[in-house]
């Protein structure tokens, strides 16, 4: 009797304290849940907020900006250029196109007396070292397509603003007068100091070669 | 929802003219340089057409004064009319309306020139190939 009465009495107890354990458990449980929903929600919402309203906005900003900047930068563009366009031609026009002249008349010249008759030659150049001189100038001039000429001219027309540049940008004027002083001896320009010369000593041929410059 | 509109609007004309304004002051230095060197090109080109129908011209007439007889009356005409042409051509006025209709005339005469002369004289710089021109940078 004694004994079955302690068995009960310890049993008893002994639940007691199991559903105590469990109900703190699942207390607890509850608790770190809400923190965890309580954090999570407000994390999300905060950052979600600041998303939207700094990165997204500042894309958005940016886009418009990049596609309209660029359309208007193009058309901008082409505007510039055509307004340039006639001013800029005229300016290269007017550099080159005396030397062109100078040129072509150097060709004409040379291309005109070596298709003459003979006699015509003669009497135009009284001596035949002078004569096949021209000829051979002739040859010289011929074998030059203006494409060459273009090229040659190009490389001369850089020379010069290279020495205008360096003339700038030098202190002494010494330095700058000495190298003025060995013009660069160009192709086309020896061809026409050798035509002024062969017609200096013709005075048949009377003609005046423009000065480039 | 009107003002947001207008304000977005103008955001936009904005941006444009910012983008307008840079382009074109960029477009007026890029383009005046690419203007000038085609314009050396074809100046250059021009000159040295002219210069040598002036050069024909010349020694033509050079041997017309030595010997009044040495070419037909015909010949001596396009000679003439050639140098009438060289004279008028407006060489340093490049978008005067009239250049292209004398050089035109220019050629013609030179052509008819040289038949009567029976010389078969031509001028190789005609612009033939415009790829190998385009090459050369000024």
């Amino acid at each position: 009797m004694e004994g079955r009465f302690a068995e009960e009495l310890y049993a008893e107890s002994l639940q007691l304290s199991k559903l105590e354990l469990t109900s703190t458990s699942a207390d607890d449980q509850e608790n770190k849940a809400n923190v965890c929903d309580g954090d999570d929600l407000s994390l999300w919402d905060e950052s979600d907020d600041k998303l939207e309203s700094s990165s997204d906005l500042d894309r958005e900003w940016q886009r418009r900006h990049d596609q309209f900047h660029t359309i208007g930068y193009r058309d901008g563009l082409i505007a510039g250029k055509e307004a340039a366009a006639q001013e800029g031609f005229n300016f290269g026009f007017k550099q080159s196109v005396l030397d062109g002249h100078s040129w072509g008349v150097v060709r004409g010249v040379t291309s005109a007396f070596s298709h003459l008759p003979h006699q015509l030659k003669e009497r135009l150049i009284e001596t035949q070292k002078k004569r096949n001189e021209l000829l051979g100038l002739y040859e010289s001039v011929h074998s030059l397509s203006t494409t060459d000429c273009l090229r040659l001219f190009s490389e001369e027309i850089k020379a010069q603003e290279a020495l205008e540049q360096s003339e700038h940008s030098e202190v002494s004027h010494h330095t700058a007068g000495l190298q003025e002083q060995p013009s660069h001896g160009s192709e086309l320009r020896n061809y026409r100091e050798q035509l002024e010369s062969l017609i200096r000593d013709s005075p048949a041929i009377d003609i005046h070669l423009p000065k480039p410059k | 929802m009107d003002d947001l509109f207008d304000s977005s609007l103008n955001l936009e004309d904005t941006h444009y003219k910012e983008g307008y304004d840079e382009g074109y002051s960029h477009g007026l230095v890029t383009g005046k340089e690419e203007a000038r060197q085609v314009g050396l090109k074809v100046g250059f080109e021009v000159g040295e057409e002219l210069g040598f129908y002036r050069g024909c011209v010349e020694i033509w007439t050079s041997a017309i004064r030595l010997d009044p007889t040495c070419f037909s009356p015909r010949a001596k005409t396009f000679i003439c009319q050639m140098e009438e042409l060289i004279q008028k051509y407006p060489l340093m006025d490049p978008e005067n309306a009239q250049v292209q209709e004398i050089m035109d005339s220019l050629r013609l005469k030179f052509k008819m020139a040289c038949s009567s002369l029976h010389v078969k004289l031509e001028y190789n710089g005609y612009p033939k190939s415009s790829t190998e021109v385009n090459d050369i940078q000024f």
